[in-house]
């Protein structure tokens, strides 16, 4: 696989990044699927211990730090993001020596009820104050009095920062916050898409890697500089008809989060059946944070974070990924079934009966790596690929 | 004509009111086969169970209560096996009353649509027989606990359902022995229980298909109009014995679980295994019990049960243990 080069700037900018967060004032601990644009805003600075489970299982140390908080009693069955991330509050430490501690903490289950779960064990280790963001599951159509529910939450949420920080909310602030984000979004869109080119100038695993900015820094600067200079990169891929793999034959879809520890051992293996994950339903959730209107930030804040991937019915589900089959003309999806996320695995066994394209699920765990076979999955991949 | 419902938050007044019955599914003892076709291994058994139970049975359609994210998803898998189904987004924070009222106002139109008679009276007597059956449950439960009683009630109709509670009430007889609270997620196997009372325990729970399914505290106004029963329903509900599956101001659940287990010699969880929820929550509530002096032990249940012998020597440990 060609790497980026931005992949290299990517992991100053992260360096930097986690740097920042140890000398700010106030620090929330937030959710990925929360409107981080907020705490922008309100100058306190976002720590992800979703992203930061993500780097622990991209070292292979997930099993190393779940094995802290399964001491604790925490079982085994949890979610791997949640048992690393406590894992390491109770070892003290992390690859990046772990996370600054939190001022308060910010959780919205748009994603799964697990970080409501996950925050309140947070909130009574670090005895800080938890703002929970409930947002209603929009299984068929979004009502209106779904969206009063999740805005009135969102301007409960200013009081209780205001309240912490002492610093009012500055409306012309969160405005340009909130474009940056869109800006952002729109870039970052823009660099996923980039994949339609044959041969794709990327995979899905530079997506996966360079997914941390969008995540953790939208709303800044920095998240719109980076992401323009990826879509840079790969434009000029596409101009020079420099491909991600060679000989792309296959191209295919990833569902799910990705299988951090494996990162390698796909990328290699799917590059050595001339076969190209050209994109995945993951990096893609974020693409749909980019419709937030400068006119009135709040209410669209409160629709835009509630539709979000995971928190919407199985039929549209469905829709969206049929989209990006036919977007990028994939010819297979490889579905990661994720023992650690629940919202995003259950339902991919009736998601798959709907898809136009054949499809293989693999069993896994995001960070765990005790829940990875690689005989079993390699032989399931190679029968897909065969018979594709 | 039976509508299906799993979790205890399901407004039952409501499916009652309109001329259905509300019956709780289950895991039950059959295996789990057809189950595992549409729903990973590593969903609680519960859920596959009951998704078993949902493709057996004689349902007209399934209500969906939000609890946890198996269930969120729960409908639109049942949806795919050609159900009818609608899912209440009940507040994982308990808090905006408002918002419930306009979600169960929903659920009424559905129910319209499933050929359901909506009235304001019929909806005030469904109240009122609910909570009959739930105030004397409770007063039964205060006397002697009954595991039986307590699902068999969940599955017929209301009226039914407080006859039995009144015959049982009249024979009730305080329980004696070391006293022990069983906390934890569904349990729809009474002989668990047994094992505790044949141990020298008397039994007192904190359990979703116990206790958790008739502790309410109700709303003091009594209801003028349909939006006032709705409100009265809302506010009921989230005032039930609290659920790890919701989120309450001032960490309530822990509270609540520490007050009941003020008198009792040790707390068993009794959990289901994959039930996220509650295994969140074992850790620190363990920490918080044992600094109380509670003697605590961890049980975990699939269903079905393989085998009692290996709850039975647990029991039995702990029993010693406490002597």
């Amino acid at each position: 696989m060609r790497k980026l080069k931005i992949s290299e700037k990517m992991r100053n900018l992260m360096a930097g990044y986690y740097m920042l967060g140890h000398s700010a004032e106030f620090r929330a601990w937030v959710t990925s699927g929360a409107p981080v644009e907020i705490l922008y805003a309100m100058d306190v600075y976002p720590v992800y211990p979703e992203n930061h489970g993500a780097l622990i299982g991209a070292a292979k140390l997930g099993s190393h730090y779940s094995d802290f908080a399964e001491r604790m009693g925490f079982s085994r069955d949890l979610c791997s993001y949640a048992r690393c991330d406590i894992g390491c509050v109770f070892a003290g430490t992390s690859p990046i020596g772990g996370l600054p501690k939190p001022s308060f903490l910010f959780a919205c289950n748009n994603i799964c009820n697990t970080v409501v779960k996950w925050y309140e064990v947070l909130s009574r280790i670090f005895k800080v104050p938890l703002f929970v963001l409930d947002m209603p599951f929009i299984r068929k159509e979004l009502k209106e009095y779904h969206l009063l529910y999740v805005e009135e939450q969102l301007y409960d949420f200013i009081r209780f920062v205001e309240k912490l920080t002492g610093n009012p909310l500055d409306d012309s602030k969160l405005r340009n916050v909130a474009m940056r984000s869109v800006e952002a979004v729109k870039l970052y869109g823009d660099c996923l898409k980039m994949a339609r080119y044959k041969p794709s100038p990327m995979t899905c695993f530079d997506a996966f890697i360079n997914m941390a900015p969008i995540v953790c820094l939208r709303g800044t600067e920095y998240a719109v500089n980076f992401y323009r200079e990826m879509k840079e990169e790969l434009e000029e891929r596409v101009k020079n008809g420099v491909s991600a793999i060679d000989n792309e034959r296959i191209r295919l879809l990833w569902d799910n989060i990705p299988i951090w520890y494996r990162l390698r051992w796909l990328s290699e293996f799917f590059e050595s059946k001339n076969a190209c994950l050209v994109a995945d339903t993951y990096t893609n959730a974020w693409t749909g944070f980019g419709t937030i209107k400068s006119t009135d930030v709040i209410s669209s804040l409160a629709e835009v974070y509630t539709v979000s991937y995971l928190n919407i019915g199985i039929d549209r589900m469905v829709e969206i990924i049929k989209g990006l089959i036919e977007f990028y003309e994939v010819d297979g999806v490889v579905m990661h079934s994720n023992r650690s996320c629940k919202p995003y695995s259950f339902g991919q066994y009736e998601i798959q009966k709907k898809l136009n394209v054949p499809s293989v699920i693999i069993e896994a765990d995001m960070v765990d790596e005790r829940a990875f076979s690689e005989a079993q999955i390699a032989t399931r991949l190679e029968a897909f690929l065969e018979n594709l | 004509m039976k509508i299906g419902y799993f979790c205890s938050f399901t407004p039952k007044e409501l499916i009652h009111s309109a001329g259905f019955l509300p019956y709780r599914i289950f895991a039950t003892r059959r295996p789990i086969s057809l189950a595992s076709a549409y729903i990973q291994s590593y969903s609680c058994s519960q859920v596959r169970g009951a998704i078993e139970e949902a493709l057996n049975g004689d349902f007209y359609g399934f209500v969906v209560t939000r609890s946890c994210d198996t269930l969120m998803r729960l409908t639109d898998i049942l949806e795919f096996l050609g159900k009818r189904v609608h899912n209440i987004e009940f507040p994982t924070k308990i808090g905006n009353v408002g918002y419930y009222v306009r979600e169960l106002r929903e659920f009424l139109d559905v129910l319209k649509k499933w050929g359901g008679e909506i009235s304001f009276e019929k909806i005030l007597e469904s109240i009122r027989l609910y909570r009959e059956l739930e105030e004397k449950m409770k007063r039964l439960f205060d006397i002697s606990a009954n595991y039986d009683l307590a699902i068999r009630i969940q599955q017929i109709d209301v009226a039914e359902a407080i006859r039995l509670v009144d015959e049982r009430l009249e024979k009730a007889k305080k329980e004696t022995g070391r006293k022990v609270l069983i906390t934890g997620s569904v349990c729809p196997y009474p002989e668990i229980y047994d094992i505790f009372r044949k141990a020298g325990f008397s039994v007192k729970d904190d359990i979703c298909t116990g206790r958790r399914f008739f502790e309410f505290s109700y709303p003091s106004f009594e209801p003028k109009d349909i939006d006032g029963a709705l409100r009265y329903i809302a506010e009921k509900y989230f005032r039930k014995a609290p659920c790890p599956t919701k989120h309450y101001e001032g960490d309530y659940r822990f509270e609540y679980v520490l007050n009941l287990a003020k008198d009792c010699d040790a707390v068993v969880f009794l959990l289901v295994k994959f039930c996220e929820p509650h295994f969140f929550d074992f850790p620190q509530l363990k920490e918080r019990l044992e600094k109380m002096g509670k003697k605590v032990a961890l049980i975990e249940l699939e269903f079905p049960i393989a085998s009692l012998e290996q709850v039975r020597t647990r029991v039995e440990a702990l029993k010693e243990v406490i002597e």
